[in-house]
């Protein structure tokens, strides 16, 4: 397949820049897969798993919260608040944050912020867990 | 002379403590330096892109229902003004300061305030301040820049203002800082500033699910990237500013040790030679 370029940015730096042949990720839509000669378009991301396609085949996948993904001739963006790649995140951690966010929810009596906060700590773990399990 | 002396000792003393303290702040700025470098370096790609692609699309834009993309009919601007927590940075904050009076001057503004210098400094002036829970810049996060952004687009949203910009200092080198003002909402006015060229043709967009809702959903975070780039930036180059101040300090207070080491020399010389002169001249009595 065609391929074309792709940067991914968040605030912790550059995380890649380079062809892909497809990139995945969760729009606050529903799951969508930009492909190259995509026409000029904007969407804002919400949390799930995304992956990337390389050229050669290869498939990296990556946990993506938020943010913008914008294709502007022929070049395509995504500016994400957090993207992990699969290999960086620590399915361990993520358990265990899964455990402390259900407790908290569970405990109740939270104010609508901490109610909030737990609810998105969940959902992360969640997705941290989804895509580093196989 | 005697007492003239002990003067110049305890200046040099003092002068001592001075350089001292200086080199300590200088050392200590450029530890800090290093980290708040990276830490600019590398939220800037991010930072950079971002504004980019915003500006490029609201270059191409052609739906207004957004309150974020519309011009607005409300002439009054919100400032975010990135300053230190403290002085002694050579002219750091002030420079930001008047940079920012001057882009100002005649309009109505309130601002909002990140570090301690820049609450202080419209406190005194009993300028309309939105909040002042983010005075410590050093303590500033990403998430705290989202709270900001969350904040400041409710009020946006509000109509309490029409326009919002960002003023923070550019790291351009370890040398040369530059006081920045940029506007970042609304969209139109970001892209008639830095988009012109691109103007004749616009591109079509297609917006999904609509172009109101990737708007909002997009702006408060394109804020949020966009506040935490000038703040990565703004902390670099006021270490960057420090650190070059109290080197030209150190260096004042070395020159100043070497003067008056030289007076104190010359002092202590003449006196020892009027010391001579008196024993020689009494000797001289006696033996006449």
């Amino acid at each position: 397949m065609k391929p074309f370029s792709l940067q991914i940015g968040t605030p912790d730096g550059l995380l890649f820049d380079g062809e892909v042949e497809r990139v995945k990720v969760r729009a606050v839509t529903g799951d969508l897969a930009i492909l190259a000669d995509h026409i000029n378009y904007v969407t804002a991301l919400g949390m799930g798993e995304a992956y990337i396609v390389l050229p050669d085949g290869t498939r990296r996948k990556a946990a993506c919260i938020g943010g913008m993904l914008s294709v502007m001739n022929g070049e395509c963006s995504v500016l994400a608040t957090t993207w992990e790649w699969a290999e960086d995140i620590d399915h361990q951690r993520a358990q265990e944050a899964k455990a402390r966010a259900e407790q908290m929810l569970a405990k109740g009596g939270l104010s609508d912020k901490e109610y909030m906060i737990a609810r998105a700590k969940l959902q992360r773990a969640l997705v941290r867990i989804g895509v580093t399990t196989p | 002379m005697a007492s003239n002396m002990k003067a110049v000792k305890l200046r040099i003393k003092s002068v001592q403590s001075t350089m001292q303290i200086t080199k300590a702040m200088e050392l200590v700025a450029s530890s800090k330096l290093r980290k708040a470098k990276e830490r600019a370096d590398i939220s800037r790609p991010y930072f950079k892109e971002l504004y980019d692609t915003l500006v490029t699309i609201s270059a191409g834009n052609t739906d207004f229902s957004s309150p974020y993309v519309r011009i607005p009919d409300n002439d009054k601007y919100c400032y975010v003004v990135v300053a230190g927590d403290r002085g002694l940075a050579g002219g750091y904050n002030s420079n930001m300061f008047k940079k920012v009076e001057e882009v100002t001057a005649g309009k109505d503004y309130v601002v909002l305030p990140i570090g301690k210098k820049a609450v202080e400094y419209y406190k005194r002036r009993n300028r309309e301040i939105v909040s002042e829970s983010f005075g410590v810049i050093a303590d500033i996060s990403v998430s705290d820049c989202f709270e900001i952004s969350r904040l400041l687009c409710r009020l946006f949203r509000e109509g309490q203002y029409g326009h919002i910009e960002l003023c923070y200092t550019e790291f351009v080198s370890m040398l040369s800082q530059r006081p920045q003002v940029a506007s970042i909402l609304p969209l139109a006015e970001v892209s008639t500033e830095d988009g012109e060229k691109t103007a004749g043709i616009r591109e079509l967009i297609l917006y999904e699910p609509s172009a109101e809702e990737v708007f909002d959903t997009i702006v408060p975070e394109y804020l949020a990237g966009l506040i935490y780039g000038g703040v990565c930036d703004a902390v670099a180059s006021e270490l960057a500013a420090r650190r070059t101040a109290m080197e030209a300090a150190t260096d004042n207070a070395e020159e100043m040790i070497e003067k008056l080491n030289l007076y104190y020399n010359r002092a202590r010389q003449a006196s020892i030679t009027q010391e001579i002169t008196e024993i020689v001249g009494g000797a001289e009595g006696l033996t006449g």
